[in-house]
């Protein structure tokens, strides 16, 4: 139907495209809507740029001090442009540096591989490394991945998702005896891990996803399940009528409705929902 | 480190926060539809009632879909209808293990959305055409 116009605005082809057309930025509740009471996010302070700054840009960054008592709070900060990296994650390590050296969060390799600097961002979950700074809204929102517990201001308690990741076993489970040399794959079969190998454990599409949000105790949710399906599709792999009596449970699989969040948000590309359809089989 | 006991990490923000999507909406909106089919197969069975109790009671329950606001409820029925329709069949679709590149996604949902309007204008452009209602 639709698939055939060549490039509509409103189509997404891959998901570093930003939104072109959201009508709402995020859904018409109250900020605090169903929010326990420790949750609830309070105003926080305004921080000013050095003077003398001439190109500046308000970030509004969600904080959390374990050691106050207090609850999270929205601090504002305003960010010399001229002094700090293109992308988020520059921005967020000037402020630390220059700024508040309290502020608190993961990052390592700095391009996108590591996925350690995932957060959300103006409202969807994406890697602070590779989402320039130009490309965020006015005062552009940074929050930590979204329904985890935080530990301080952007890092999150990531303890419970990474058990539901190993619980998949995340590894070749194989019966037959070891071949002298590596066992061995056609290209064809290779590429069945295509947008599946390339999970970096970043917990984007987990953390955006409805459906763990809401049961997110006994539903895998799209990263551990990715890599269920990863292992499924492998064909080196020996134990895949074990590994799908462990998914065949009311929660565990089947409380992926195909929303898709996943794969809109999934910093490298990856197709983490496809698996599911397969994995019922 | 927090120190245990005193209050337990916050939970970071999820549905107050997250951007609303094309995906996330569509889902959304195939559960409300469904749930408004289900209010008004109740409605058909009144309906049906109605029409089995006689002219009288049937005059009634006709009149009442004639008004303005019978009138706008069945518009929001017919959308609900086709756009639960399109989304069924989308989602036999994907059930195939078909269109979850990103970009069939987009295709896909805005097919739905655009089906369902076209659907439902043209079920009533049709019935007004013929006089029903």
């Amino acid at each position: 139907m639709m698939g055939k116009e060549k490039r509509l605005p409103l189509i997404i082809d891959s998901s570093d495209q930003l939104p072109s057309a959201t009508i709402l930025k995020r859904f018409p509740l109250p900020r605090n809507f169903g929010v326990a009471p420790d949750s609830r996010i309070e105003e926080g302070q305004v921080w000013k740029a050095p003077a003398g700054a001439s190109r500046t840009k308000a970030f509004t960054i969600y904080r959390y001090d374990p050691d106050s008592g207090d609850n999270p709070t929205l601090d504002i900060f305003e960010v010399d442009l001229d002094d700090c990296g293109p992308m988020v994650l520059g921005a967020l390590i000037w402020i630390k540096n220059k700024v508040d050296p309290t502020l608190t969060f993961r990052r390592s390799c700095r391009e996108g591989v590591c996925g350690s600097c995932a957060m959300n961002i103006d409202g969807t979950n994406w890697l602070a490394c590779t989402r320039e700074i130009a490309e965020t809204d006015e005062a552009g929102r940074i929050y930590p991945l979204s329904n985890m517990r935080i530990v301080k201001d952007l890092v999150p308690d990531l303890t419970h998702v990474f058990a539901q990741y190993a619980a998949m076993e995340p590894w070749l489970h194989s019966k037959t005896p070891a071949p002298e040399n590596e066992r061995l794959q056609s290209p064809e079969e290779r590429s069945e891990l295509d947008g599946y190998y390339e999970c970096i454990l970043c917990f984007c599409c987990t953390s955006g996803c409805p459906s763990h949000w809401w049961n997110g105790d006994r539903f895998l949710g799209p990263a551990a399940l990715l890599q269920a399906y990863r292992w499924l599709a492998d064909t080196r792999d020996e134990a895949t009528g074990q590994r799908l009596d462990d998914l065949e449970d009311p929660f565990r699989l089947y409380r992926c409705h195909t929303i898709l969040n996943c794969t809109r948000t999934c910093p490298k590309g990856g197709t983490p929902a496809r698996r599911s359809p397969r994995s019922r089989k | 480190m927090s120190s245990p006991g005193a209050r337990g990490r916050p939970l970071s923000p999820n549905i107050q926060i997250y951007r609303p999507q094309l995906t996330s909406v569509l889902s959304i909106a195939n559960r409300i539809t469904g749930v408004i089919l289900s209010a008004f197969a109740v409605l058909m069975v009144v309906w049906l009632i109605a029409a089995a109790s006689g002219p009288q009671p049937f005059s009634t329950v006709q009149r009442s879909i004639g008004s303005l606001f019978g009138q706008i409820l069945m518009l929001g029925f017919t959308f609900s209808f086709f756009m639960h329709l399109c989304g069924g069949i989308r989602h036999l679709i994907w059930d195939t293990g078909h269109g979850f590149e990103l970009r069939s996604i987009y295709a896909s949902g805005w097919a739905v959305v655009v089906a369902s309007i076209l659907l439902t204008a043209l079920t009533w452009g049709v019935s007004i055409w013929m006089g029903v209602g």
